[in-house]
């Protein structure tokens, strides 16, 4: 029990005293692991939205209408009969009565579907609320699709035909496509308020829902015998129409598969991108931890109770991301998986559910794991002198660099030498820039697709497109705050580690800005080998992603701009660290340690 | 500058130092006999920059007593007009004495109780104030360490004076921590 | 004291740390002329500031108050740069823990001072040649610092320390880290340098060192309490310091 309060209080003090260090290493493992909760979210919301809004509605397998000429009032819905007593028929939902209406509001003026319904559940195609209500006298429910390009919201007056009605909630269904796939929109009312909208010219129509008992031929029947008896229904110009679940799907699966395809891409990405920060923070700080190892081992620690003080460590930290992570993504996720489309983007449970949160955390303790194994074993392998007296490795000596760097002006003589000293850390600094500029390229291709995508756009109306730029234009911003940090983390800790020669190198006569100079160029090398990697990673990265590169590559202007935008970047990260760090008096690091 | 440190009493330093003569003299005839002008010459080599303290004369009184005492043995050789003719040698008992002095581990006392007591009278009756008195001695050792360590630093490493200047050194060193504890001390004392 | 012929000159230094019941008073009201050739000693008990001061005099810490003069330039008000260029010519570091860079070998640790002022590499490199002679080093040119002693490193830190030339030669604790023999061969180089004519500040908690040199003050809680001229005065035989003579 004593050694288990050892390990925590260990563990504890060693997070304290480096509390800036540790807190950064927080925020970069929360962004990640938000970002793969988002990005886990997301992925679930590709799969199927068609499959999971009908299953959550009861959607119909055959939908039928009728609509009869102006003069005919009753007996319409007796041209159903073949319908409702045809083989294969499970289950009957209506029929329903439907008015088209002229439906004003905001100062627009546009058609619409209205279908009277039962305040009670239906059994088939009962529309799922995603705001407010079901209807009631006076309340209708809209169509999200058509809300969201009407501008409506519960609460909302609208006018149909006239009379005065108030939105109380919006809804989606797959009895038909959303608008504007589908036209007219659709709206949810009373049978009464339906049926009061009739006019003279038009009158009351009729839907009916049906349910197969084999709900995948329903393809064949809208091909059978009774689809074609349906049809010959008409008389005196009656109108009738007929479609399957599989038409409504595949229309609306031309829309949504772009969204979707936008999705899986930023998931995908997102999710990769994050597991592979997480990697490099994690590598550079095994670095340091190889020298605690040796200090606990000093003062008299086993192996077992060293790599518990570690596991502890890290699993504290991981752990704690990983729940400030999972809430996070919880909270921005819905904002982002509500596609304004006519489709559920999620069930209407929360969009995290215990899979993706499980997913996160044991992504997150294996993270932590992994960070603990190294250091341990290197540490256990290691003589305890040696890891006390040499942090991290010692650094290698390279003669061929130190000679050339003679020749160099200073800035670059510092540069170089600070490279050659640390080879590793470099190589990891590089590592992690390049997977700053993969996401960059990522992000620039997946902007350029959707601005593409704006002018090619296959809907023509902006509601739908607007949604998505808005949601890629935030992924990219979320991906880029990544590479920032990235960045930042990364150049800090060189900073940091570069504490002792540059304290050294002022007492001997450089000057503050031959220093900042020599750090920043010290980055500049790795910078511009990541910056040539990255380009090419990004492009494939969004190839494997899902998308299509050849459609969709940026300008090559663009993307020659990442280089020197790379070294800028770079430059610019180092150069502040760098010149706070110059603030802090030499002294403090020279005197007797 | 402070005045030099007050040397002991001459008289019982005279015995110790005589004592010391007469058994180094004793140790060097026991590896051969030799002239008295090669002891004295090989005693001046050890002593390096101290070998002042030795004056001519003493080797021969040393000589002369020892060979009272039954510890050596003289003969006359050489010439009569050459002023050193005798040659020495040790006697079985002059060879003890030099076997007994060797296994001998006395060391002269550490203690320094005569400036201790000094600090401890000037404060009990008043006289003057005993943080003064360390500064003084304090600023003489001083001056006499840097000296010594001069001396030392002149000699060629290795040298046999060398190790020598290094004991004065190391011991006078030693004595001015001393001193920095009696600072403390009496300063405490004084606030105290 | 007149300051004109001076080569370092301090009045009224101050140094503060901290602030309200946490600050700390680490220099107080400190002045201090060093002649040409001199070589001053500062001793006092652990925390009593010298360090500190020691690193004010160098340029490493901005003074909390006072004037500083060296090399005829006012320190006190230099921009930074300006510090680090006077660094390069005039003032030479010897510290407690070397600082040597590890992954370079004696011989390049010793050009680096002149490679930052901007001297070609072969000159930086005779003069390195040179220093580490000069130091007695002549066959532990290309050795690292992992391979030298305790005292060899020193040396080496004072032979860098030296490769500019400088006015004056600031030395924190350079024994604090060596022992009795190590110490030995550093204080033999810095009588040496003494000897040469060079102007030395050393700190020292070593008795030996301090008493070396031609002046030695104590510091005690930041100020100067004590200051002891040591060369001059009566110079009495070494016999009679050691009390051999009969």
């Amino acid at each position: 029990m004593g050694r288990l309060l050892i390990t925590w209080r260990l563990a504890i003090r060693d997070i304290e005293r480096r509390r800036v260090q540790s807190a950064l290493l927080l925020v970069m493992i929360v962004t990640t692991t938000t970002t793969l909760t988002i990005g886990l979210a997301l992925h679930k919301v590709t799969d199927s939205p068609f499959a999971r809004t009908r299953a959550a509605t009861r959607g119909p397998d055959i939908v039928a209408q009728i609509i009869p000429p102006p003069s005919t009032q009753h007996g319409a819905t007796r041209g159903f009969a073949p319908l409702i007593h045809a083989p294969g028929v499970a289950a009957v939902g209506g029929p329903y009565p439907i008015a088209f209406a002229r439906l004003t509001t905001n100062g627009i003026n546009v058609e619409a579907q209205a279908e009277g319904r039962d305040p009670g559940p239906a059994a088939i195609d009962q529309p799922a609320l995603t705001a407010g209500r079901w209807i009631s006298p006076g309340g209708v429910v809209i169509e999200r699709g058509f809300a969201d390009a009407l501008g409506l919201h519960v609460g909302d007056a609208v006018h149909l035909n006239g009379r005065a009605l108030r939105v109380v909630g919006i809804a989606v269904s797959t009895a038909q496509c959303f608008y504007p796939v589908s036209t007219p929109g659709v709206i949810w009312l009373t049978r009464r308020d339906a049926e009061s909208l009739a006019t003279r010219t038009q009158p009351i129509g009729y839907v009916l829902n049906l349910k197969l008992a084999d709900p995948n031929s329903a393809s064949a029947f809208e091909n059978g015998n009774a689809a074609t008896a349906f049809g010959n229904v008409t008389t005196n110009e009656t109108e009738t129409f007929l479609s399957s679940w599989q038409d409504t799907e595949q229309s609306d699966f031309k829309v949504v598969s772009v969204d979707q395809k936008v999705l899986l891409i930023v998931s995908t990405l997102l999710a990769l991108l994050a597991i592979a920060s997480i990697a490099v923070v994690v590598g550079s700080r095994m670095a340091e931890q190889t020298r605690r190892v040796g200090l606990l081992k000093a003062v008299g620690g086993t192996p077992l109770l060293v790599a518990a003080v570690l596991l502890a460590e890290n699993l504290l930290l991981a752990l704690a991301a990983a729940a400030v992570g999972v809430t996070l993504g919880q909270l921005v996720a819905p904002a982002l998986t509500n596609l304004g489309n006519g489709l559920l983007g999620s069930p209407p449970t929360p969009p995290i559910t215990a899979s993706s949160a499980a997913t996160v955390i044991v992504v997150a303790i294996l993270v932590a794991a992994c960070a603990t194994i190294v250091p341990a074993i290197r540490g256990a392998r290691t003589s305890t002198i040696r890891a006390l007296n040499d942090p991290a490795h010692p650094p290698r000596r390279r003669p061929w660099l130190i000679a050339l760097s003679a020749r160099l002006p200073v800035p670059m003589l510092l540069a170089v030498r600070l490279v050659a000293r640390r080879i590793r850390r470099s190589l990891l600094t590089a590592a992690s820039i390049t997977i700053a500029v993969t996401m960059v390229v990522a992000a620039l291709t997946l902007e350029h697709n959707d601005q593409v995508r704006r002018q090619v756009s296959v809907i023509g109306t902006t509601t739908v497109a607007g949604r998505v730029t808005h949601l890629v234009f935030l992924l990219s911003a979320i991906l880029i705050v990544l590479a920032a940090l990235n960045a930042i983390f990364t150049t800090w800790a060189t900073v940091i580690d570069a504490q002792r020669p540059t304290a050294l190198a002022k007492a001997l006569g450089a000057t503050p800005g031959q220093i900042t100079a020599g750090l920043a160029t010290s980055q500049l090398a790795p910078g511009l080998l990541a910056a040539c990697l990255g380009i090419p990673l990004g492009l494939a990265l969004y190839q494997v992603a899902g998308g299509h590169v050849s459609e969709a590559s940026p300008p090559v202007l663009w993307l020659l701009a990442v280089i020197p935008g790379t070294l800028i970047a770079v430059a610019v990260l180092t150069a502040i660290p760098a010149r706070i760090g110059a603030g802090r008096s030499a002294a403090d690091v020279l005197r007797s340690e | 500058m402070a005045e030099a440190a007050e040397l002991p009493d001459r008289e019982s330093l005279q015995g110790y130092q005589l004592r010391v003569v007469r058994e180094v003299l004793l140790a060097l005839l026991a590896g051969e006999a030799s002239h008295g002008y090669q002891l004295r010459a090989r005693l001046a080599l050890a002593l390096g920059p101290l070998a002042g303290a030795l004056n001519d004369g003493q080797v021969y009184v040393t000589l002369n007593r020892l060979e009272k005492a039954g510890l050596v043995t003289s003969e006359r050789v050489g010439q009569a007009d050459k002023p050193d003719r005798r040659v020495y040698e040790l006697t079985p008992a002059g060879r003890h004495q030099v076997t007994e002095w060797l296994d001998d581990t006395s060391w002269p006392k550490p203690a320094p109780a005569e400036f201790h007591l000094k600090l401890v009278a000037a404060a009990a009756a008043g006289l003057a104030d005993p943080v003064g008195i360390v500064d003084r001695q304090r600023r003489a050792l001083l001056g006499g360490l840097g000296q010594a360590q001069r001396a030392a630093l002149a000699e060629p490493s290795g040298s046999v004076a060398a190790i020598l200047l290094e004991g004065v050194v190391l011991r006078l060193q030693a004595d001015l921590r001393w001193l920095e504890a009696c600072a403390r001390h009496w300063n405490a004392a004084k606030e105290g | 004291m007149d300051g004109n012929d001076s080569v370092l000159s301090a009045r009224g230094l101050r140094k503060d740390y901290g602030s309200g019941s946490g600050l700390v008073h680490a220099v107080r009201d400190v002045s201090l002329d060093l002649s040409e050739g001199e070589a001053v000693a500062i001793v006092g008990p652990s925390g009593c500031g010298k360090s500190t001061l020691l690193y004010l005099l160098g340029g490493l810490e901005r003074p909390t108050a006072g004037t500083l003069q060296l090399a005829g330039r006012r320190l006190e008000q230099m921009p930074e740069a300006g510090l680090a260029r006077l660094r390069r010519h005039a003032l030479g570091f010897v510290f407690q823990a070397f600082h040597l860079v590890d992954e370079l070998t004696a011989l390049e640790n010793v050009e680096l001072p002149a490679l930052l002022a901007g001297a070609s590499p072969r000159k930086a490199r005779e003069r390195a040649t040179a220093l580490l002679e000069q130091v007695g080093l002549e066959d532990r040119l290309q050795h690292l610092p992992s391979a030298l002693s305790g005292g060899e490193r020193q040396r080496v830190a004072i032979a860098r320390a030296l490769a500019n030339g400088p006015e004056v030669v600031l030395a924190d604790e350079p024994t604090g880290n060596l022992d009795s023999a190590a110490t030995t061969e550093v204080l033999r180089l810095f009588d040496r340098l003494h000897n040469d004519g060079q102007t030395l500040v050393v700190v020292t908690h070593d008795e030996r060192i301090a008493a070396t040199a031609d002046r030695l003050i104590t510091m005690r809680d930041g100020a100067f309490v004590d200051e002891t001229k040591l060369t001059g005065g009566r110079a009495r035989s070494l016999t009679e310091i050691t009390g051999l003579d009969a």
